[in-house]
């Protein structure tokens, strides 16, 4: 009789789940790095800070809101709040847009965990992608708006 | 033939260790702050755990009933449109912060995950669905439409820049 096929053992879902568990166990160093840092910056860095910084002029202030939101870390809700704070106090929304776009896409302080986990070069493109887009989807919202009101 | 499993290993040891130094110093010099940055950093980790819970599952879910050929099918170099579109739509339902992600991301990547979906991914994380209601209240509904649009067609434009890019490298 011919004996059948050998084909190779399924893992169980709870072996997958404990291999997935212990992958991300590995990173917990990493983790808790980064939201210890967002901690610091949320103390360090306050909103009377980032809204001292800005120059009136929309390019530069587009610029400044971009590498403020980088900086920046926590929920993107706050965000918003901030950046309805910026609005009332007479910043540009071309900075505004900016700033609540790049707070989510862009982020210094995870920079380090990202380079160990993606590499060097894929971290420098997708953040130099991420700044250039930023700013002209920034330009193109602030644009168009005024352009249809 | 099976790949040898990779030995189990700490990472970011050294980034911990730079931060334990710099919450010591902040300790020394104003311990008010060093503890509220403590305690902000505390918040942080007990609202990301149910969505680290939801990735580390997600992740066991993905290598438990697709295989790394199903994985480069949807995601990898011959995925075509539709692992622009499946990126696209993951990136804007994913949840919390950018380096909840970064596990099941490496994870797909080594199964074959394109770089420039990985991209797309997270460009088009900028998209917070359940907070839309918040940015119309502050900015207005038509303000809430155009960025959203121009975030969806910048994320797909990033992810063509960076396949550009990679292409020019090899």
């Amino acid at each position: 009789m011919k004996s059948p096929a050998k084909t190779p053992q399924r893992p169980t879902f709870l072996l997958v789940l404990g291999k997935s568990s212990r992958s991300f166990l590995a990173m917990t160093p990493l983790l808790l790095g980064v939201m210890g840092l967002v901690g610091l910056f949320q103390v360090l860095v306050t909103p009377e800070m980032l809204a001292s910084l800005f120059q009136d002029n929309p390019l530069l202030d587009t610029l400044i809101g971009t590498l403020s939101g980088a900086i920046s870390a926590g929920n993107p809700i706050v965000s918003y709040l901030i950046g309805g704070e910026l609005v009332e106090q007479g910043i540009s929304l071309y900075a505004v847009s900016a700033f609540i776009l790049s707070w989510v896409t862009l982020g210094l302080i995870q920079l380090p965990a990202e380079i160990e986990v993606f590499g060097g070069r894929f971290t420098l493109y997708r953040n130099i992608l991420s700044l250039v887009f930023t700013m002209l989807i920034a330009g193109a919202t602030t644009l168009t708006l005024q352009l249809l009101t | 033939m099976k790949k040898p499993e990779k030995p189990f290993a700490f990472r970011g040891k050294y980034l911990f260790l730079t931060v334990l130094l710099f919450y010591a110093v902040l300790f020394l010099i104003n311990s008010p702050s060093a503890l509220l940055a403590l305690q902000k950093s505390w918040n942080v980790l007990t609202k990301i755990l149910p969505i680290l819970a939801i990735v580390i599952f997600v992740t066991a879910l993905i290598n438990y009933f697709l295989q790394p050929k199903k994985i480069a099918k949807h995601l990898g170099q011959d995925s075509g449109i539709n692992g622009w579109l499946w990126a696209l739509a993951a990136g804007v339902i994913s949840h919390g912060p950018m380096y909840a992600w970064y596990s099941l991301l490496e994870d797909l990547r080594s199964h074959g995950m394109k770089d420039e979906l990985v991209v797309v991914f997270f460009a088009s994380r900028a998209i917070k669905v359940p907070l839309l209601p918040v940015m119309v209240d502050y900015f207005g509904l038509l303000f809430t439409i155009l960025l959203s649009f121009y975030m969806l067609f910048g994320a797909l434009l990033q992810g063509l820049c960076m396949k550009l890019l990679q292409v020019k490298k090899d």
